[in-house]
């Protein structure tokens, strides 16, 4: 546990770090151009990968068993994804208000969430 | 599916956690396969049967359909 939790905590506390400075440089100089504004919007996504890498390596890991849970519980998140996402943006057409891209990985986070939660009381 | 894993365990007084490292599996599938809420893959049998010195079938027995 200790070895997926320590490599999560730092990549996290590296995207905090990294957004936190990005959001800071482009709202204090406006002058930079596209090229460094793209490059400064996107440079959280660099531990951000890091935390990618670090998911899928642990997940590489685990025994049978927990590949199951993890698969039934990815599963749930993209199938729950898609109904919640495609369900809202329908709703948008009849006026309800526009929602940001940044909902979607949230979403999908607690619907895995819940997934494992399911998964381990399944295979508890 | 009904198994004596968890006989076989307490006669050698391991815990689960033993039988898990004993296996190359976690404490939590050891558990599931106690509780029958999981079936090993056939690679996973064997390495039961072998670890316990018996046939797959003397440790698992299938649902009667």
């Amino acid at each position: 546990m200790i070895r997926f939790l320590v490599p999560m905590a730092s990549g996290f506390a590296a995207y905090a770090a990294m957004l936190i400075v990005s959001q800071r440089l482009l709202a204090g100089d406006p002058d930079y151009s596209t090229a460094i504004r793209i490059a400064l919007s996107l440079a959280p996504m660099a531990p951000a990968a890091f935390l990618c890498w670090t998911i899928v390596r642990s997940i590489g890991r685990l025994d049978e068993m927990q590949r199951k849970l993890q698969l039934e519980a990815l599963a749930l998140a993209f199938a729950g994804t898609a109904l919640i996402t495609f369900g809202y943006g329908f709703l948008e057409g009849v006026g309800l208000p526009k929602l940001s891209m940044f909902i979607v990985w949230p979403l999908m986070a607690t619907l895995w969430v819940i997934g494992v939660l399911v998964g381990r009381v399944r295979y508890g | 599916m009904k198994n004596r894993i968890r006989e076989l365990r307490r006669q050698r007084d391991w815990s689960q956690s033993d039988l898990g490292a004993r296996l190359g599996v976690s404490r939590q599938t050891v558990n599931a396969l106690e509780r029958g809420r999981y079936d090993p893959s056939l690679p996973l049998a064997f390495s039961i049967a072998r670890l316990f010195g018996m046939t797959i079938e003397e440790i698992f027995e299938p649902e009667q359909e």
